[in-house]
């Protein structure tokens, strides 16, 4: 526990001493606030489908869901393996599981950092006099947190079975979008049975129909939890089995 | 303190460490030598925990190191040669970090940060970022930070590797320091480093162990023992002389070559040193010497020759005079 609050102390350091998370939050506050203030002003100041719309049913949302999490992770692993950080860490006594949850936690820290924006709009929203419908924003943020976390450890997964950040990056950019579009796909096959199988895994779906409309449903954050968990122990198998190359 | 029995590790159909054995004692400061691709970095980063073994096993204080992995960590400092540091953080932190790592009370990381970096002489460098530093103060935060948990074993792989003179004597003696309060293994495929540094010296090749003792021992054992030099007038006939010299004892051949001045160069291989023997036989005949001198055969010899498989007989004495 010790080697993993440690190596998520340092993570988290590390992402903020670099100019990337920097100018990630900055660009992303500014998308998202313009976004908000546009379909405010579109849905005739209906605040709770403009924080909806932004936190949730957009294409700039989903974008960024698929691009933020790998560009923060790719270098997580597969860079320090290059460059002698991941011998020294594992030379150190911390299990690897620590190591990669370290690293996970500090991605996803900043992730739900940067979805936090909505939760600002809305604050700003309610301290003006119209107070929004606080369930949905607040399960629409810990929806989106959770959806980033899976992305996280997608793109940790990624950056311990590939040696270049870019690679890593990509693939699991590739993988993020495989994940969300796949079941969506699924539709063009006339197949009860298909669809039924993936609409259980869209992402998606299970977001935006609980969290996103305020609906906690435990089934939901069991899926986004066991799926992240399963991305970390492949990101810990991938850690291990660079000791045997 | 450390133990490896028949440690075995193949990358693919490359046989990096092959069946090495040794023990090492506490307090011991020993050298692996070894050409670069000899097996040095990996039997270090299997001793550090770091890489497992195909086959055999190691122990370090009584923990074996894949078994007991995290334990063993907690008993040593290892320096890879890469110098791996966060080039983002400041010299303190980076060593706070390691600290924190090794789950240093905050007491004790007070208390150690400033006393290793004054031991290896990089303090008034603490608040200065990684990335800014040279490589030879890189070098010297690695070992702080190597040092830091106060381990029982310091592993250092090619520790002054991209250091200029003056940055490797310092290290050097900053090394046989610590050498004199625990355990430290030091690789390298330079042998005036390991030669200044090491009592005892493991020899890989191929990644196979082919030598373990202290220089003299190994010298002595696998080397051709010493060389005595002379110069004698070519008026006394060559061959009488060669002759005459095979015949004393512990004299294991002798090679002659034409000199300068109107003087032969005998080269006389021995067991031991026969410079006392050899000037009182020259007496005797009434030789006219010019020279007469000892020549030992050195480590690097001895490394040339079990690098590169040669036979003892091709062994060619050391043009250094040691005496």
């Amino acid at each position: 526990m010790n080697g993993l609050i440690t190596v998520y102390r340092r993570e988290l350091a590390g992402l903020f001493v670099a100019p990337l998370a920097w100018i990630l939050l900055t660009v992303s506050f500014g998308l998202t606030g313009w976004l908000f203030v546009a379909m405010l002003e579109n849905s005739g100041g209906d605040i709770t489908y403009a924080n909806r719309f932004t936190g949730g049913l957009s294409g700039v949302y989903w974008a960024l869901m698929m691009f933020l999490p790998p560009l923060l992770t790719m270098r997580m692993i597969s860079e320090e393996s290059r460059n002698g950080l991941l011998e020294f860490l594992l030379t150190s006594p911390v299990t690897d599981a620590a190591v990669v949850l370290g690293k996970f936690f500090a991605a996803w820290t900043f992730m739900a950092l940067f979805w936090s924006n909505n939760l600002i709009y809305a604050a700003t929203v309610h301290g003006l006099g119209t107070p929004p419908d606080w369930p949905p924003v607040l399960g629409g943020y810990m929806g989106s947190v959770l959806v980033s976390g899976l992305f996280c450890a997608v793109g940790l997964f990624a950056s311990s079975i590939f040696s270049s950040p870019i690679l890593s990056a990509f693939a699991a950019m590739c993988g993020s979008i495989v994940m969300l579009m796949l079941p969506r796909l699924v539709g063009v096959y006339d197949s009860d049975w298909l669809t039924e199988q993936f609409v259980a895994v869209d992402i998606m779906r299970n977001f935006q129909t609980t969290f996103l409309v305020g609906l906690f449903d435990t089934q939901v954050l069991v899926f986004f939890l066991a799926w992240t968990g399963f991305f970390l122990f492949l990101a810990t198998r991938g850690v291990e089995a660079k000791r045997w190359k | 303190m450390i133990t490896a029995n028949h440690l075995t590790r193949r990358f693919g159909p490359v046989l990096a460490v092959d069946d090495v054995s040794f023990e090492i004692g506490r307090g011991e400061v020993v050298g692996f030598l070894g050409p670069n691709g000899a097996g040095k970095t990996t039997t270090l980063r299997i001793l550090a925990g770091f890489l497992p073994a195909t086959a055999g096993s190691a122990s370090i204080a009584g923990h074996d190191v894949q078994r007991e992995s995290l334990e063993v960590r907690r008993h040593i400092g290892y320096l890879a040669e890469s110098v791996p540091l966060y080039g983002e953080h400041r010299v303190e932190e980076m060593l706070d970090f390691q600290g924190r790592l090794h789950g240093m009370s905050s007491a004790d990381r007070k208390r150690r940060i400033p006393e290793v970096l004054e031991r290896v002489g990089v303090l008034d460098r603490r608040r200065q970022l990684v990335a800014h530093l040279s490589r030879g103060l890189r070098q010297r935060v690695g070992l702080a930070t190597a040092l830091l948990p106060d381990p029982d074993v310091l592993i250092l792989d090619e520790p002054t590797s991209g250091l200029d003179p003056i940055q490797r004597m310092e290290v050097r003696k900053l090394i046989q320091d610590l050498g004199s309060e625990r355990t430290v293994i030091i690789s390298s495929h330079i042998l005036p480093e390991i030669e200044a540094v090491c009592p005892r010296v493991l020899i890989l090749s191929h990644g196979a162990l082919v030598a373990d003792g202290t220089q003299d021992e190994l010298v002595a054992s696998l080397g051709q023992g010493t060389h005595v030099r002379l110069e004698i007038s070519a008026e006394h006939d060559r061959g009488t002389v060669e002759a005459e010299l095979a015949r004393l004892a512990h004299v294991l051949g002798i090679e002659s070559r034409a000199g300068t001045d109107g003087y032969i160069e005998y080269d006389v291989r021995c067991e031991l040193d026969l410079r006392e023997a050899i000037g009182r036989h020259a007496q005797e005949q009434h030789y006219r010497i010019r020279e007469l001198s000892w020549r030992k055969a050195s480590l690097e010899e001895l490394f040339v020759r079990l690098a590169l498989g040669l036979q003892k007989d091709e062994l060619q004495p050391s043009p250094e005079v040691t005496q």
